[in-house]
């Protein structure tokens, strides 16, 4: 403030220096006219004097703008400055005006840069907030996208129980309308009592543990889909691995996720174990039973132990089928089978398969004959691969064809192709049927009380013909009449047998 | 005295046999069926003891012959024990409530245990007068027959 008054004390005396000469001047000649005691010469001197006084006061009036403008000019540079200029801005004032305005400029100079620099510190302040701001946004449209995008149902409540956050799949899901400015009341789910009830417990819970449920929902087409529910409440931040209270319960976020493939998969296990225990219990009460015959000694004779140790023997090796069966298209699955391939021939595999595949034909009084082609047939394969698959083929026949019917088994050359056929007269399969049977634990419905099974054998043979062997399968069938199965093998080379 | 008379219906035909040897040197009387048909058709004409009969069996399961059978006034109160290699999806308990099954043996099975259970379920019957199996249980033969 004394600084301020100090520059006011010199503009005021530099400005109206002229007014007081001025003043002076007319003081003196008043003076002179009263000694003088001249009435015209007071006249004069009054009139002298108010000129005397405009002319002061318009020279002064003038020096006082000239000294503005001169300090005007020093000073703009202040307001047009940065931080860096405005540090090395030295004042250029007009002489003897500078020399009691220089303290001024200088404090200006400070006050400026200090402001300027703090401005500085506020627009970097400002951008930063704003890059933040942006990418807040970004990331908020992302997480929308996403949300969006997301196969599963996403629910969001707010401690009210109203509806903050519900993506296109849960609004589907749930029936809930498009999205919209007012909030919906969780009430308003009416497809889902549990989902209803986990969220408004969630959205009160105090403690962050998820809960998760599973439950059926009837979708729009009316397909009934399996979700399990996993409800947290959102009021709860993992900070360090604990959880941290911020301000209790702000609501509760629900996420279904589709497990009806799981739960299909899992029905479709139960049901493998189920089938495959059967498939293994079958040949094992055979064992079973007749080994406790035996030890027991309840076969007088040998030809009832001969008897007895045969049924031992076969049923191990049926065992023994399923077995090869179930680990060769688990190794071939996972690309880890052991491929041995050479040179064979195809009508001695048959033969060889006809020859297991007789005691039970027989048993079930099935005529299981062979058409074998007079040609060599030769094939690059693996014989125990193919043995299986021939064995698989007319087992099956065996199986879905009633007792007292036929099941035949050819071979053939075809082009370059050697042909393996196994026809049956049994039960035959539908068009759908034909279309299905290869696929792993496909079984025919209609068939299942006919014959146990696991619904491997076929898709181990289609494997082993098409994967290993590059060859193909083909099914013809006709219900109720019969079926014939073909595997169609590259040739090796063919000799007149 | 007669021997009792037992009913094994089974499609294996090793297990069958098995079961029939056991319980042939026991002095049963042994009439055998490979499936529900098969056994449903001897019930028309004969009147075992006791029915021994596996589940899953081609034409008629062994379950939906235990319903004719109790459907069925002329064998309605036979004795049923099923055989099973399911064993876990079947609860015995049902069994009995729904189909009036005595008793479920899971296989692998033995074929002394068989023939114990049996003979436990046949004791308190007093022994008919003629031998062998008794005559046609046709008189009240169904219409499903």
């Amino acid at each position: 403030m004394t600084l301020f008054a100090g520059h006011a004390k010199t503009l005021t005396r530099r400005a109206l220096w002229p007014v007081f000469l001025g003043s002076f001047a007319v003081g003196t000649w008043m003076l002179l006219a009263l000694l003088l005691q001249d009435v015209p010469g007071r006249a004069l001197a009054s009139l002298a004097a108010m000129g005397l006084a405009t002319i002061g006061y318009t020279v002064g009036r003038w020096q006082a703008r000239v000294n503005a403008a001169a300090i005007q000019r020093a000073l703009v540079p202040l307001s047009t400055l940065d931080a860096c200029g405005l540090a090395s801005w030295t004042p250029e004032l007009p002489g003897d005006v500078g020399a009691g305005w220089q303290p001024l400029a200088l404090a200006l100079q400070q006050r400026m840069l200090e402001l300027t620099r703090r401005a500085e510190t506020l627009e970097m302040q400002r951008a930063a907030a704003e890059v933040r701001l942006r990418r807040l946004a970004a990331q908020r449209d992302q997480l929308d996208e996403i949300l969006a995008g997301l196969g599963d149902p996403v629910l969001a409540v707010d401690a009210f129980g109203q509806i903050v956050l519900a993506n296109p799949s849960a609004r589907k899901l749930l029936g809930l309308p498009a999205a919209t400015d007012s909030p919906l009341a969780l009430e308003r789910i009416e497809r889902c009592e549990t989902l209803v009830g986990m969220l408004s417990e969630a959205s009160r819970r105090r403690v962050p543990a998820q809960r998760t449920a599973e439950l059926a929902l009837t979708d729009e087409e009316g397909r009934t889909h399996w979700y399990r529910l996993c409800c947290r409440p959102l009021a709860f931040s993992q900070e360090g691995g604990q959880a941290a209270e911020r301000e209790g319960p702000h609501g509760a976020v629900a996420v279904l996720t589709d497990i009806t493939g799981q739960k299909a998969i899992q029905k479709r296990n139960a049901e493998f174990v189920s089938a495959v225990s059967h498939e293994m219990k079958t040949p094992l009460s055979s064992i079973r039973a007749y080994a406790e015959l035996l030890v027991e000694g309840e076969a007088d004779d040998a030809a009832t132990r001969e008897e007895f140790l045969q049924v031992i023997h076969s049923q191990a090796e049926r065992l023994q089928r399923l077995i090869d069966n179930l680990l060769n298209l688990a190794r071939i699955e996972a690309g880890v089978v052991a491929v041995n391939k050479a040179p064979l021939s195809l009508n001695d595999l048959l033969a060889e398969a006809v020859s297991v595949m007789q005691p039970p034909a027989e048993q079930k009084q099935i005529a299981l004959t062979s058409d074998l082609s007079p040609l060599y047939l030769g094939v690059l394969g693996d014989r125990d691969m193919l043995l299986q698959a021939a064995i698989n083929l007319i087992s099956n026949a065996v199986k879905y064809t009633p007792a007292g019917g036929q099941v035949t088994v050819r071979s053939r050359l075809s082009d370059e192709e050697v042909v393996l056929e196994v026809q049956d007269t049994g039960v035959g399969l539908s068009p759908e049927d034909c279309q299905r049977v290869f696929e792993k634990f496909y079984r025919v419905k209609k068939d299942r009380d006919m014959a146990p099974g696991t619904g491997l054998g076929l898709a181990l043979v289609k494997h082993i013909v098409e994967d290993v062997h590059g060859g193909r399968i083909e099914v013809s069938s006709q219900l109720g009449q019969g079926s014939i199965f073909r595997i169609f093998l590259p040739g090796l080379r063919q000799l007149g047998g | 005295m007669r021997s009792p008379c037992i009913l094994l219906c089974d499609d294996e035909l090793h297990i069958l046999r098995a079961a029939q040897f056991k319980f042939q040197r026991a002095g049963y009387e042994v009439l055998t069926a490979s499936d529900g048909e098969e056994a449903w058709a001897i019930l028309q004409t004969r009147r075992p003891d006791l029915v021994i009969t596996d589940c899953q069996m081609p034409r008629l399961s062994g379950l939906g012959l235990v319903a004719r059978i109790r459907q069925c006034p002329a064998t309605a109160d036979l004795p049923v024990i099923m055989l099973s290699a399911k064993g876990f999806e079947l609860s015995a308990e049902q069994l009995h409530q729904r189909y009036g099954i005595a008793h479920l043996v899971a296989k692998p099975f033995s074929p002394r245990e068989l023939l114990a259970l049996a003979e436990e379920m046949l004791q308190p019957q007093p022994p008919a007068a003629a031998a062998g199996c008794s005559g046609p249980a046709s008189e009240h033969a169904p219409a499903t027959g």
